[in-house]
């Protein structure tokens, strides 16, 4: 059995980590609240695209252009090469959230192998980068300098030379693999096609307006698909960084909750034991007295 | 008529206006109420918005604009707030 006071000791270490995960809890809700603004405020900008979209693919459009046209699988011929971009954090101690990317992107980087795809590694974020080094991958690219805050131009940044590729024909697909932040609570990771993109198709057919294209609408849509894979990418970055903090939360939340138990429980038998100490001596001392007078 | 602008961070305007002015890839381009719908990619340079309190002025580059039942959107990746002109 453990002496008082080691007993003490473990009290007062837990004592201390519960500290520790409560404010890391604090910390993690005042950054979620931000990150929270961030996806909020990026939807309007999505939504307008996507709607701007619609109203200019037409199907033989589609058709011309790089960053629509579906390549081939490589099984017949198409480009060999395909690229999957993971995001994860820089930081650990957020639960389950890194491994279930990294588990999603290792089931799909496993299907596209066999599709006969050569699978290219963009990795954002340390923990990701950490475990596919440790298990043998190289990266294509490796970025840790997008933290807490990305911006559009970290987006930007990361797409532009994907899109290069595929444009060229080099690459013949490319996945994003990202948390979806649904709530607080709900954030799974899940997989985007950014390119070939998937045009959104308007909502009711016939009822397209009558635009006026200044200049023609092959030269609109290239300016603008580019926008769209863009925004992709950066709801991506940005919904990541909400469900990283969101988990991050919960889990540290939890890590108090057990702290907290611990500690009661500890407390408990360490009580109980000084009890016992104390009970035993008096015992002690009135079998001596008694002894003596015996 | 309603004019928004939006960048990808976030909504940077959005209200009733009278009149916009906008700098298109070939030059400026004004629009008034109840203009036919229009879509146009947008070049450098500044973009004002006329409003009943005033106006407001944007540094916007690349992007596009588009006009459809009588609202006005601003898609661009670069806005910057009001410049002083």
């Amino acid at each position: 059995m453990a002496t008082n006071r080691a007993l003490k000791g473990r009290i007062r270490s837990v004592t201390n980590t519960r500290k520790i995960t409560r404010t890391m809890e604090l910390v993690a809700t005042s950054k979620l609240r931000r990150a929270q603004q961030r996806v909020v405020a990026a939807r309007p900008y999505a939504q307008a695209l996507r709607e701007v979209i619609a109203d200019l693919v037409t199907p033989d459009l589609a058709e011309r252009f790089p960053l629509l046209r579906r390549p081939l699988p490589p099984s017949k011929g198409g480009p060999a090469r395909a690229a999957v971009i993971l995001i994860t954090s820089n930081r650990g101690l957020a639960g389950g959230f890194n491994s279930n990317l990294i588990k999603e992107a290792t089931r799909r980087i496993t299907a596209l192998e066999a599709e006969g795809y050569t699978v290219e590694l963009i990795g954002i974020g340390k923990k990701g980068i950490g475990f596919f080094k440790y298990i043998g991958r190289t990266f294509r690219t490796e970025r840790i300098d997008i933290g807490d805050r990305p911006t559009a131009e970290h987006a930007a940044s990361v797409v532009e030379e994907l899109m290069a590729d595929f444009a060229a024909g080099d690459l013949g697909v490319v996945e994003l693999v990202q948390s979806s932040f649904q709530s607080v609570l709900i954030t799974p990771p899940m997989t985007v096609r950014v390119l070939p993109v998937e045009a959104p198709v308007a909502k009711s057919e016939g009822v397209r307006p009558d635009y006026i294209l200044s200049p023609d609408p092959v030269t609109l849509l290239e300016q603008v698909l580019p926008l769209y894979v863009r925004n992709a990418m950066y709801r991506g970055l940005v919904e990541t960084v909400a469900a990283e903090q969101a988990s991050r939360r919960t889990a540290m939340k939890s890590a108090t909750d057990n702290a907290g138990d611990l500690i009661d429980a500890l407390k408990r038998t360490y009580n109980r034991q000084r009890q016992a100490q104390i009970t035993q001596e008096i015992a002690e001392l009135v079998g001596g007295a008694a002894a003596l007078q015996g | 008529m309603r004019v928004t602008v939006i960048s990808p961070e976030r909504a940077v305007f959005d209200g009733e206006a009278q009149a916009v002015l906008a700098t298109a890839f070939d030059g400026e381009i004004g629009i008034l109420p109840n203009h036919a719908p229009l879509m146009t990619v947008l070049g450098t340079g500044t973009l004002r918005i006329t409003t009943t309190s005033g106006a407001e002025a944007f540094r916007v580059q690349g992007g596009f604009l588009q006009v459809v039942n009588n609202s006005v959107r601003i898609l661009a990746e670069q806005i910057q707030g009001d410049t002083d002109a």
